[in-house]
């Protein structure tokens, strides 16, 4: 048998296996049709085959990063949680994923990425504290970009902004999504029937996260939570399908600060003040001695104890 | 809007009658409108043809500016303007007009995925096929659209268009599809609504709910409507079921009406007939 499939996708946390939509997804399909997977859980898109999270490496295919495709690839190689489906529910399937990503996926979205409070005080400070430096300066802001244009181009307003009616709009679609999808479970344990399909894994892949990340503002989260069928749900695959998760829930303190500035938040925040301001003077001195205006002369210590002490003058005024 | 003023709104809107004066906008149906507009603003005409409410069609150069949402087609009724068919069937509901009250919440779960499969595949092809073929887009999309306008704002707008679809096409995901692989996703997209229509004569048995009218809409204008070649007809054309259902919507909800010989403005505008 051949080595089994690498899939790289981000770490979990909140006793989530992976805190994105996407990979999880993918990581509960993988799950349901038993396909026996390397799984690579990183905080570094850039150290994926295709640069994005989730990827799977194929042979013959390349790198796959569309969950979709991924999950393709897994039914051709035999991999296959739909197996059972009756052609009238892998229309369901279709039809439901659809659902998903027109009316709740935007909402997510917004809670996760473009409402403030949420991203900065969660969204951004879980990515700045586990993306390694020095990519957590830049990567956690250029995501929150990339999502806000994602919203701005579904939505096709290119001028959307956060903002009170835009929240409004979004959470009545999800709100209805949601209750669709409790009405259309019903009592049962799965989608269909007893088994788990893919229209599982991707319900579980979008509500996970609404369901275990602790958000300040969180008017989905109490929706999805008066809602006991699909909570339950939720639960349920975390219990049989990862059940390695549950047990190691950090209990860490959520730091929800809201009186302080935006730079609280960075983590490593006393080094990284630290090491600025040692490549500050490294650099401020190097000029010195490049260009002569400080000279160090063996010869005359007098005069090269003058030049110093211009020079510690000239770092004060920077700091 | 507050939730206070929203709340009077609809009690207004509930409290008056369906005025007889109704109007849809839409862009030019000669020279300017294009396949995914058309069919959008059929299934709204097939949609309010099932509740029994009249409505004038008229074409505007400037219709997409005239929308409050920038999209067509809208309708003005009274002195409230709706766009697009999600608000146009809310509005409706609130005026005691619903296609959809016979069914059980599960069956309106179902209807509601099955509009937003119509939405995200069917719709998000024709306009990858409209905007980022580039034959299509060269050859009748861009000049359609920006037929009204002179040069050189005819370029800028046409080329306006096409890059903010193909952005969008980017963000969903859509853009490194070829073309083939956007007839396979519509010939899927047929498939799942082929197999949930069966043999009943509408989605959910025997009364059409606002599910038919955007099916309607958007199959009965790829039929119809020439492109630069005929491969997205084709993979229609494999359902017979859709196709029959198609032409019982057609007979019954737009020929027997035209019939009664109605004012010009009024009169049905899709286009060719399938028969």
């Amino acid at each position: 048998m051949a080595a089994p499939l690498e899939l790289y996708c981000w770490k979990g946390d909140w006793g989530l296996p992976s805190v994105d939509i996407d990979c999880l997804t993918v990581l509960a399909y993988a799950k349901f049709a038993g396909a026996p997977l390397k799984v690579h859980k990183i905080a570094n898109p850039w150290r994926s085959p295709t640069g994005t999270l989730p990827a799977l490496k194929t042979r013959e295919e390349g790198s796959l990063s569309q969950p979709s495709k991924i999950i393709i690839h897994l039914r051709k190689q035999k991999y296959n949680a739909d197996y059972d489906l009756s052609a009238k529910e892998g229309a369901d399937t279709l039809a439901f994923v659809s659902l998903l990503e027109e009316k709740l996926l935007p909402a997510l979205i917004y809670t996760l990425w473009v409402d403030s409070k949420n991203y900065v005080d969660v969204t951004r400070c879980w990515y700045a504290e586990n993306i390694p430096f020095p990519l957590n300066f830049l990567l956690p802001n250029r995501m929150h970009g990339q999502q806000l244009e994602k919203l701005r181009l579904v939505r096709g307003d290119p001028t959307l902004e956060p903002g009170e009616e835009i929240e409004k709009e979004l959470y009545r679609d999800a709100l209805e999504c949601l209750t669709l999808l409790s009405q259309r479970l019903g009592s049962h344990k799965f989608f269909f029937g007893d088994s788990p399909s893919s229209l599982d894994a991707y319900v579980f892949g979008h509500l996970a996260p609404l369901l275990k990340i602790k958000l300040p503002s969180g008017k989905l989260q109490q929706h999805l939570n008066s809602l006991d069928n699909l909570r339950q749900f939720c639960t349920n695959i975390l219990v049989l399908y990862f059940p390695s998760e549950g047990r190691d829930i950090p209990n860490r303190k959520m730091s929800v600060h809201t009186d302080g500035s935006d730079f609280d938040n960075e983590p490593h925040k006393r080094r990284n003040q630290i090491l600025s301001a040692l490549f500050a003077m490294g650099a401020m001195l190097g000029y010195a001695i490049l260009t002569g205006i400080v000279t160090i002369k063996r010869t005359h210590p007098q005069e090269a104890l003058v030049s110093a002490g211009h020079d510690d003058g000239g770092e004060d005024d920077e700091d | 809007m507050s939730l206070a003023a929203e709340a009077f709104v609809s009690q207004i809107a509930a409290a008056e009658p369906w005025p007889e004066n109704a109007t849809l906008y839409q862009p030019l149906k000669e020279d300017q409108i294009l396949l995914s507009d058309c069919a959008s603003s059929l299934a709204v005409q097939a949609y309010l043809r099932m509740c029994g409410l009249p409505v004038q069609v008229r074409c505007r150069a400037n219709a997409e500016y005239m929308s409050p949402s920038g999209k067509v087609p809208f309708i003005h009724v009274g002195n409230q303007v709706i766009s697009e068919l999600g608000p146009i069937v809310q509005f409706t509901k609130a005026k005691g007009h619903s296609l959809s009250d016979g069914l059980d919440d599960v069956q309106r779960a179902e209807m509601k995925a099955y509009m937003e499969l119509v939405n995200n595949m069917l719709l998000t092809a024709e306009l990858y096929i409209q905007w980022c073929d580039d034959n299509t887009a060269a050859e009748i999309s861009r000049p359609r659209y920006s037929s009204p306008y002179s040069w050189p704002l005819n370029q800028i707008l046409a080329y306006q268009k096409q890059w903010e679809i193909r952005r969008k096409m980017s963000a969903v995901g859509w853009a490194g599809k070829s073309l083939e692989q956007v007839y396979e996703d519509v010939s899927q997209c047929c498939q799942a609504l082929s197999q949930r229509l069966g043999t009943q004569p509408y989605f959910f048995n025997k009364q059409p709910t606002e599910l038919d009218a955007l099916v309607f809409g958007h199959i009965f204008t790829i039929l119809t409507t020439r492109l630069t070649n005929d491969e997205l007809a084709d993979r229609i054309k494999a359902y017979s079921n859709l196709l029959a259902f198609c032409r019982r919507i057609e007979q019954s909800y737009f020929d027997e009406q035209d019939k009664d010989g109605q004012s010009g403005s009024s009169r049905f505008s899709k286009g060719p007939s399938l028969i």
